[in-house]
């Protein structure tokens, strides 16, 4: 099949700005985007820098965005990439800085990496054999396990794209991996360290990361296990574990939510107090309820099974 | 210029765990260099499993591993070593638990084991079919706790050796494109293999054999460089391996006709005989026309969905996406591809090389614990045995010894390589120099081999090499260029491709890997015997030493 | 056509106009919705951070008052609704074991979840159960002057093994519609990206610049107004979109419409009826060209 085929270039010994340079290639039916990048490298254009290694999915190297998603050059067939109606657009991962071409500096994501301290410290010595594991224990950090630290996922995360400190889905589905293991001793304060700012909390649950990752690692499921987890281990002094708090006691008090009082729940009185000419723009515009609410009417049975369940507050 | 106590060129399994026993050595001065950030390594897509004799899935002993493994080798690796990687092998791997590896489990929750090719238990420990990936990951988050400096993607061209010693390397840092000189007391090289001399391979684009060729540059030998693993089960039309995780877990393999062959080739293993001999039966099913379009078929369909799902996932996933073929519902097209490099740099059970305070572990050491073939799951275990037994063997000689100073000749040497290469506005495009190194490999070198085949691919290694004289690259800048590295990383494989065919030429008997049609029977009485290559002016110039025998006397190899 | 309807929280306070319009493109269209009086939230997501066994029972608490309702399908206004309530359903539905201890608690408050219950969304219902081309022929106001930039969201399109209605990188539904509208439609970036709203109470800044962005990959590419299927990205895309501007100290004002505005606009309903004026970014010239092409 013949492919045209348009690729960001950039050499920062050349130029300030980027562009697009269009190539045509000849290419077997299963080619990957990858094959194409060798080819044209080889046969038309050596100075195209992009990584690769394995060719096969597992290290990691050749993250790049075609038509706008992350993906990996190796793994992604031109007849699996479905989104792309017309030329194929192949550009350097988003969210980090680019080095030349399509080879981007990956620094910042392993500086949001280790943060999250990813080494297991392990409970005082055992034996001297291995320690023992259920294969169920296994299994909860299983998919954390995948990540072949491509980047994917961080290239195309929201959060990431609009706050520099935000930790992004990679690290924190590896922070994820020690936390879920039931042979590390510092559990606590790993999840202290996610539930602060910029970490655990922060992610929108935009679910790019999951639709990105190509080893299935899942990375928002990991972060709503964090999140569980801290919550269960009474780590509930900030603004992300107020507001999943806020929902369980407006659920609780009325059925629905009570808009007008979830952000003063949420981010407090005086960050609250912040936001009081967007709220009187709003009022303007009749669009803030009434603060008092009806509640729903069943609320008695609801007010039952938080009673039968037990729910502490 | 950069100093430290001890450097690490490779940043696999084998480089990562020297440098994390290194660094016990108190106020050691380690850093490791790596052309690749080291989690993309190729270790990390070793699927099957690490062999340990941990009796786990069913009784075992170090004596049955160190047994297997020496008749895996056909009697060519050298037995102490043997002994002493089957001896720490649980230790080894108990260890790398207990910093967290994540194994799979057995029902009691200890590590689980699966069968392997040529071993007599279950005993290769595994990480679903992710277990080089987990143990690779392991060590850098290893690295990252012990804060080890990480050079990475700085690209090492030069070992220099001074008056017998090694000194330090020389380095281009990708980002910058600057050469760096860096001195040490002791340059440990985990470097990797070379299966990228050949074109049908299961190894990363990166794994160019850089260090074995810059080792033998300097001065060290060669060791086995003959025999080199074809796996039986790689994609057909890529090369990347199904693990033999496929046929532990019970796959068969197919001809034309729909017969599962290895019970002519060996009616007891089956499947799961030696690599070598699996190999080969494939080859001689294709070649006398039971073959499928130069293939066979891995057939896994009777295993059931969800064993596969379970178990092979990764293989599943690695069929669809580069073969288009689902193995809960059709047979996977395979073949044979260069897989493993046995042979590397002459290293003793310390990693010491000929050459004082340069040391060799992993793939591109030959201790030699592999011999003529190696046994599945036991290189992930030698880079992990001998990567911590190297790397404080280093470091233990790294803090006795001076530092020396070098002069800035090598550098200049270098720069002035480069440069030519940078200046050359006419010459021929690496690419296809690689490319036609690759082919003739595979068809003149590959799994069987005869004195014309070897004949003719002597004389087109060194057309090929005579083409290099005037190789050229397009890009001239200085920020990340690949295309450098490209052309660079063809030198290094040619001088390899090189040593391979003369030691091939040269051993007229068939012994595991290296298997010739014109001398079938393999002969102690002559070639039990190691080669030794090291470079010389015209070429190479062999040399042979003998094979360590502890208690274990050579018998018909049989599975 | 009949379905429980759910329009969830923010449908029925702060984004009011989104509940009413609907109940009337479903009175224009034929489609019966009956109200679940009962219904509380579905937790929104944050519900099942706090107390994941609560949230189940919440949830199959609303699917069984679907049920005695004598219906099996819930229809919502809302994306966050969707993927909750659908993603739930499916472990309830999986998981007989999980099922039972959850009807433990129900049937202590005097009800029960068989597991018979659908989720949908009011986008997918005129796509796939209504039909475009019956739509298409009550439209009496077609949108022929509009670039209309369709703003997907992320909660009817991921994950797309729960959701499983399109192709997640390439939808089309929401496209569709606009054409079937008489609409033209916006190819950009933002299209299947995130409006921030699940963060705007946590990390407020970084929240407003992804809705902002998301306006200006739009307007960048010829977009006269946008349209959403959920009242959460339409209060992160216009309630916000001021503080967005601020932000990037760069004006987008691009009028944003809830799904349900845009189609009764097209269907003809009184202007009046459609709660314009509540918008922060006003929608008055899109509004006027449309009447005046009306004629
Ligand atoms: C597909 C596949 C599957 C396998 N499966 C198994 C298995 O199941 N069990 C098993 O036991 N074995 C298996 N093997 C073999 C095993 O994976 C390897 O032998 C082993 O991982 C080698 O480890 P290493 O540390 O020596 O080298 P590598 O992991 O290859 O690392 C080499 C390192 O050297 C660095 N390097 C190379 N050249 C330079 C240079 N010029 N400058 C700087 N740095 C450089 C690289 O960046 C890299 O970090 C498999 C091999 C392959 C190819
Ligand atoms: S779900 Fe969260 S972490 Fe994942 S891409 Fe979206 S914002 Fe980022
Ligand atoms: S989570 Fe997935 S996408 Fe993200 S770095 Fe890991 S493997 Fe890549
Ligand atoms: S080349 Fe290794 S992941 Fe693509």
């Amino acid at each position: 099949m013949r492919k045209k085929i348009l690729i960001r270039r950039f050499d920062p010994e050349t130029v300030d700005e980027s562009f697009l340079q269009a190539f045509n290639v000849d290419l077997p039916q299963n080619a990957t985007i990858l094959d194409a990048l060798i080819k044209i490298k080889e046969e038309q254009d050596g100075t195209i820098s992009f990584r690769k290694s394995c060719r096969s999915a597992i290290c990691g190297s050749c993250a790049v965005t075609v038509n706008g998603v992350a993906v990996l050059a190796c793994n992604s067939q031109f007849k699996s990439i479905s989104w792309v109606e017309g030329d194929v657009i192949i550009e350097p991962l988003g969210n980090l800085p680019v080095l030349k071409d399509l080879i981007v500096r990956f620094y910042p994501f392993w500086h949001e990496v280790e943060k999250t301290m990813p080494w297991l410290e392990p409970k005082e010595e055992i034996g001297e054999k291995e320690n023992i594991v259920s294969a169920e224990d296994v299994a909860i950090i299983d998919e954390s396990a995948n990540c072949i630290m491509c980047g994917c996922c961080f290239g195309d995360c929201t959060i990431r794209e609009t706050d520099d400190n935000f930790m992004g889905p990679a690290a924190l589905a590896k922070a994820w991996r020690f936390v879920g293991d039931t042979r590390d001793a510092i559990k606590t304060e790993r999840l202290e360290l996610l539930s602060k700012a910029c970490n655990a909390w922060d992610c929108t649950r935009c679910n790019l990361c999951i639709d990105r990752c190509p080893k299935g690692v899942r990375p928002l499921d990991q972060i709503v296990r964090i999140r569980q987890e801290a919550m269960k281990a009474g780590i509930k002094d900030n603004k992300g574990a107020r507001h999943a708090l806020a929902f369980q006691s407006d659920i609780k008090n009325h059925g629905k939510l009570n808009e007008t009082t979830m952000p003063l729940k949420t981010v407090g009185i005086i960050r609250s107090l912040g936001m009081i000419p967007m709220a009187l723009r709003m009022q303007m515009k009749g669009k803030v309820p009434f603060p008092i609410q009806k509640d729903i009417e069943g609320i008695k049975e609801v007010k039952k099974i938080y009673k039968i369940m037990e729910v502490d507050e | 210029m950069v100093t430290h106590d001890l450097i690490i060129v490779g940043a696999g399994l084998a480089g990562m765990r020297a440098a994390i026993e290194a660094i016990k050595t108190p106020d050691l001065n380690v850093a490791i260099i790596s052309k690749i950030h080291p989690v993309r390594s190729h270790s990390g897509a070793a699927q099957g499993g690490i062999n340990a004799a941990l009796g786990n899935a069913a009784e075992d002993s170090i004596e049955s591993h160190t047994f297997d493994t020496i008749k895996g080798s056909d009697y060519l690796g050298d037995q102490d070593a043997i002994e002493i990687m089957c001896q720490d092998a649980p230790g080894d791997i108990y260890e790398l638990e207990r910093m967290g590896t994540i194994f799979s489990r057995d029902k009691n929750g200890r590590i689980a084991q699966r069968p392997f090719g040529g071993a007599a238990q279950p005993r290769a420990c595994y990480a679903a079919d992710r277990t080089g990936h987990a143990i690779l990951h392991l060590l850098y988050e290893q690295l990252m706790k012990g804060g080890v400096m990480v050079y990475e993607e700085w690209h090492v061209i030069k070992l220099v050796v001074e008056d017998g010693t090694a000194r330090g390397v020389v380095a281009i840092n990708l980002l910058s494109g600057k050469l760096h000189r860096i001195r040490a007391k002791a340059v440990i090289f985990a470097t990797g293999g070379y299966g990228r001399v050949f074109h049908n391979s299961t190894n990363a684009h990166a794994n160019t054999g850089d260090g074995m060729a810059l080792a033998y540059r300097a001065g060290a030998p060669l060791m086995d460089m003959e025999f080199v693993q074809f796996h039986p089960t790689t994609l057909k039309s890529t090369g990347i391996l199904i693990s033999e995780a496929a046929r532990g877990e019970g796959g068969y393999l197919l001809n034309s006709e729909g017969e599962r062959f290895m019970k002519k080739y060996a009616p007891n293993a089956l499947e799961l005989a030696s690599r070598d001999v699996v190999s080969r039966s494939e080859q001689s099913e294709i070649e006398e026309g039971r073959g499928i379009d130069g293939c066979v078929h891995l057939d896994i369909r009777h295993l059931g969905r969800d064993k596969i799902l379970k178990l092979l996932p990764q293989i599943r996933d690695l069929s669809i996406t580069f073969e288009g073929v689902d193995p809960i519902d059709e047979p996977i097209p395979i073949r044979p591809g260069a897989h493993y490099s046995m042979g590397g740099i002459k290293a003793s059970v310390d990693g010491m090389t000929s050459i004082k305070g340069f040391f060799a572990a992993g793939e591109c050491a030959c201790v030699s614990v592999h011999g003529a073939n190696r046994l599945g799951g036991n290189s992930l275990l030698e880079a992990v045995v001998f990567g911590r037994r190297v790397g404080a063997a280093a470091a233990k000689f790294a803090e006795e010894a001076e530092l020396a100073d070098w002069s800035e000749s090598a550098l200049k040497d270098a720069a002035a390589e480069i440069a030519s290469l940078l200046n050359r506005i006419e010459g021929e495009p690496y690419p296809k120099i690689r490319q036609d190194l690759q082919k003739m490999m595979i068809q003149y070198v590959g799994v069987y081999r005869d004195r014309e085949k070897l004949e003719t691919a002597r004389v087109k290694v060194s057309e090929l090499k005579a083409r290099y004289e005037n190789v050229s690259i397009q890009d001239l800048g200085d920020v990340f260029n690949t295309d450098l590295l490209g052309a660079l990383e063809v030198g290094n494989l040619l001088d390899l491709a090189e040593a391979i065919v003369e030691g091939a030429l040269n051993r007229e008997e068939s012994r595991g890997a290296h298997s010739r049609t014109d001398f079938t029977e393999r002969d102690d009485e002559n070639w039990m015997k190691h080669t030794m290559a090291y470079k010389a002016e015209e070429g190479v110039k062999l040399d042979y030493s003998n094979v360590t025998k502890t208690k274990y006397e050579p018998t018909i190899r049989k599975y | 056509m009949k379905y429980a309807y759910y329009p969830g929280c923010a449908a029925e306070a702060i984004m009011k106009e989104a509940d009413e319009t609907t109940r009337q493109v479903a009175r224009i269209l034929g489609i019966e919705l009956i109200d679940m009086k009962n219904a509380t939230c579905c937790g929104a997501g944050c519900l099942d951070e706090a107390n994941l066994e609560l949230s189940y029972v919440i949830n199959a608490r609303i699917f069984a008052i679907a049920e005695s309702m004598g219906l099996n399908s819930i229809m919502t206004i809302c994306s966050t609704c969707l993927q909750t309530m659908t993603k739930i359903n499916q472990e309830l539905q999986s998981d007989p074991e999980l099922l039972e201890r959850v009807n433990k608690v129900l049937r202590k408050t005097g009800t029960e979840y068989r597991g018979n219950v659908q989720m949908t969304h009011l986008l997918w219902v005129l796509v796939k159960d209504y039909g475009l081309d019956k739509v298409k022929k009550h439209v009496k106001r077609p949108l022929n002057m509009l670039n209309v930039a369709a703003f997907y969201g992320c909660h009817t399109l991921r994950p797309a093994e729960i959701l499983g209605y399109e192709d997640p990188r390439n939808p089309k539904s929401l496209d569709l519609l606009i054409k079937a509208l008489g609409g033209k439609t916006v190819d950009y970036r933002g299209k299947t990206r995130c409006c921030g709203f699940h963060t705007l109470l946590v990390n407020e800044r970084a929240s407003l610049k992804a809705g902002g962005k998301r306006l200006q990959e739009a307007k960048d590419k010829g977009a006269d107004c946008m349209v959403t299927p959920c009242p959460l990205c339409d209060v992160s895309l216009d309630v916000y979109q001021s503080e967005a501007e601020k932000l990037y100290q760069k004006k987008t004002q691009l009028p944003v419409f809830n799904l349900s505005q845009l189609i009764a606009l097209a269907l003809g309903v009184d202007v009046s009826d459609l709660s314009f004026r509540k918008h922060l970014v006003s929608p008055k010239k899109i509004i006027s060209a449309v009447i005046a092409a009306e004629g």
